[in-house]
């Protein structure tokens, strides 16, 4: 290293994230404080990048747990669509994620209000068609049900009025090659947490994976 | 009548060995909406590829990958057209109403459509491309669309399916005429296959060059308001209709997919060769291996798997000549003398052939190229180490270097710091690197 390096400066693998990043996201964990906040300001970023204290290293964590959290949500969050338009489903978020998740599913159907009803804080958050969000201390049910009195059918909404749940268990079961079972890439991919995200608990993918014995022989 | 989920079910089992990978979906920020006003479209294409969900075997299964129908008037050797006695077909609207629904669900990602061939190949790509445009222009679907074309199509579905599509992709099976002719010998490998890959390749090339001629035009004229107007002018004929102008399309290029060890003698320097060939002559984007699975009932039923290690192997391969730029005749230098790949990564026996007439890579000396060949580095790893050289910085330790995200339990014997090496464990059980070592001490 030459000398006037800072001796933890990144030289090369971008680990940890920067200043901006972690001042504009850390507000989003569960046990965010403004003491933290303050750390991340007098900590230089090569230190946060590196998890180069103790600190660093919680902070990183943190952030980490933040973002794992809103790309599961993302990823497994199963949901439906009514005849008006209107997305829905149900989410279990312990950080401050939501609005990420409404985000990503705007950009998908962004003709559609996406109602989303986390369980941990009991909420529903609607995102729609301009991309505003606000929030309802009611349960999902009356929400989508407010929102869709005042929307008009749409008719390939409407042709997507069937149950679906039996149609991906059938192509995911026929995707399945028994030569090419890989419990432990399965794993990797799908962790035991996950099953307990609300819409993977009694999931196709879990349904699959455990079948009793005798349903084999 | 077979129900929809019966289909799924049939059709769904008889795609299973087709491989895709929507990973690869990524739209650039400069043209995100293809199919038009991305606020209007439903779905779009991420540049990470959310996967949905994973089968048991680990693959994600963030495609509706079905066939359309599994009808054939072929009857390849390798296939489950000879063992599968129900034969369905969907209707374009099923297909593309079972799709929304699914993707309504957050289950998938995208489509891949491929088919058995019912009928002619035009006559099964006619309705496999109607149920695209359903998607594309009844349901308003942006997202990816994987579109398998069927050997022997004719240029204006080709031109259809291209303007549809994200990615095309046509199935060599075999990489030469003869091994194709064993395993499937109905097909024709030069006019089914190769000469619809080089007009995959034309008209993507004439299309591209046209539009963004013309978006240049009108950036140089400032009137990119008018776009707004020529967009609408090209949707009302024939093939452009489909399209605002301005985009590259086929945006994820052509692929192709091998069957691996079906035929007999066909070694992995010949598909090697082939995809070789591929990369330079059609711009194929990547290509895919399926290890030969038999199926019961078909003529090659009987014949043996092929293990799952020569399909990785070739991954391995075809990854080293794609991403790191490896020469097919470096590969050929390592392939055992019936042509095969030998076991163990293909990285390692490149470097050991390599290092018998090369010295040990210096990082502080050594050109990009020559930073590739040593394993545990790779292109982002090689170009952190040139970057910082660059900035006058001196690897001194071997800490450095694991800085840059040098795996240094496999670069440890090809790489000198300060003049050294590392010896390792694994000097000792390599002959060669022993017998130079004991040479240069006496000498
Ligand atoms: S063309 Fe050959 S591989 Fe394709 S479905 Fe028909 S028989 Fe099978």
């Amino acid at each position: 290293m030459t000398k006037k390096r800072d001796p933890l400066e990144v030289i090369g693998c971008a680990k940890g994230y920067s200043h901006e990043e972690l001042i504009k996201n850390i507000h989003r964990h569960s046990r965010y404080s403004p003491e933290i906040e303050r750390q991340i300001i007098t900590i230089p970023e090569a230190i946060l990048r590196n998890s180069g204290t103790q600190m660093a290293k919680k902070i990183n964590k943190m952030m980490r747990e933040v973002f794992t959290e809103a790309y599961r949500a993302k990823q497994f969050t199963r949901t439906e669509i009514n005849n008006r338009g209107v997305l829905f489903g149900i989410v279990s978020l312990k950080h401050n994620v939501l609005d990420l998740v409404l985000v990503y599913f705007h950009e998908r159907w962004p003709q559609c209000v996406i109602c989303l009803y986390n369980e941990q804080t009991r909420e529903t958050w609607i995102i729609d068609e301009k991309g505003a969000i606000r929030q309802f201390h009611q349960p999902l049910k009356k929400v989508v049900e407010n929102i869709s009195r005042d929307r008009r059918i749409v008719p390939y909404f409407e042709d997507i009025q069937f149950s679906g749940e039996e149609i991906f268990e059938t192509l995911y079961k026929s995707q399945f090659i028994a030569e090419r079972e890989n419990k432990q890439y399965f794993k990797k991919m799908i962790p035991d947490c996950c099953f307990e995200l609300p819409g993977m608990k009694n999931g196709v993918e879990k349904r699959f994976r455990n079948k009793k014995i005798n349903e084999f022989l | 009548m077979p129900s929809t989920l019966e289909k799924i079910r049939i059709l769904g089992e008889n795609s299973k060995y087709d491989i895709c990978a929507s990973t690869a979906s990524s739209r650039t920020e400069k043209y995100p909406g293809l199919f038009g006003d991305p606020k209007k479209t439903i779905g779009n294409t991420v540049s990470a590829g959310i996967c949905h969900s994973y089968t048991p075997d680990g693959r994600c299964m963030s495609l509706f990958k079905t066939l359309y129908t599994n009808k054939c008037i072929y009857n390849c050797k390798y296939c489950f057209s000879h063992s599968c006695k129900h034969k369905v077909s969907f209707t374009p609207e099923e297909y593309a109403r079972t799709f929304m629904k699914l993707y309504s669900m957050n289950v998938v990602e995208g489509v891949f459509i491929s088919s058995a061939i019912c009928g002619s190949a035009d006559q099964t790509t006619e309705e496999m491309l109607e149920a695209i445009r359903l998607l594309r222009f009844k349901y308003n679907f942006g997202g990816y669309i994987h579109f398998k074309c069927l050997p022997g199509v004719s240029q204006s579905l080709l031109k259809d399916a291209i303007s549809m599509s994200d990615r095309i992709s046509i199935n060599s099976e075999a990489s030469t005429k003869e091994f194709l002719s064993e395993i499937a010998e109905q097909k024709d490998f030069y006019n089914d296959i190769i000469t619809r890959q080089r007009w995959l390749k034309q008209i993507r090339i004439k299309h591209n060059e046209e539009a963004l001629k013309a978006m240049n035009d009108l950036k140089a004229d400032n009137k990119l308001e008018e776009q707004e107007k020529m967009i609408k002018e090209r949707r009302s004929d024939g093939y452009k209709k489909f399209r605002w102008d301005g985009a590259p399309i086929l945006n994820c290029g052509q692929t192709t997919q091998f069957v691996v060890g079906a035929a007999e003698e066909e070694t992995d320097l010949d598909l090697l060769k082939r995809i070789d060939w591929g990369y330079r002559k059609i711009d194929l984007r990547r290509a895919y291996f399926s290890s030969f699975i038999p199926i019961k009932g078909t003529p090659l039923g009987s014949k043996q798997a092929a293990p799952l290690e020569r399909e990785h192997r070739l991954y391995q391969s075809d990854w080293l000549m794609r991403i790191y730029h490896f020469k097919l005749k470096d590969l050929e230098g390592v392939v055992t003398e019936e042509g095969n790949l030998p076991k163990g990564d293909p990285k390692i026996h490149l470097a050991k052939e390599y290092f018998k007439h090369h010295k040990r890579v210096n990082p502080n000396e050594a050109s990009y190229q020559e930073l590739l060949r040593v394993p545990g580095i790779g292109p982002i790893s090689a170009k952190r180490i040139i970057n910082l050289r660059t900035q006058k910085f001196v690897f001194k330790r071997r800490q450095d270097l694991r800085a840059v995200g040098v795996v240094l339990k496999r670069a440890d014997p090809y790489i000198l710091i300060d003049g050294h090496s590392q010896t390792t464990l694994h000097h000792f059980s390599n002959e060669d690197y022993m017998e130079t070592q004991i040479k240069e001490f006496y000498c």
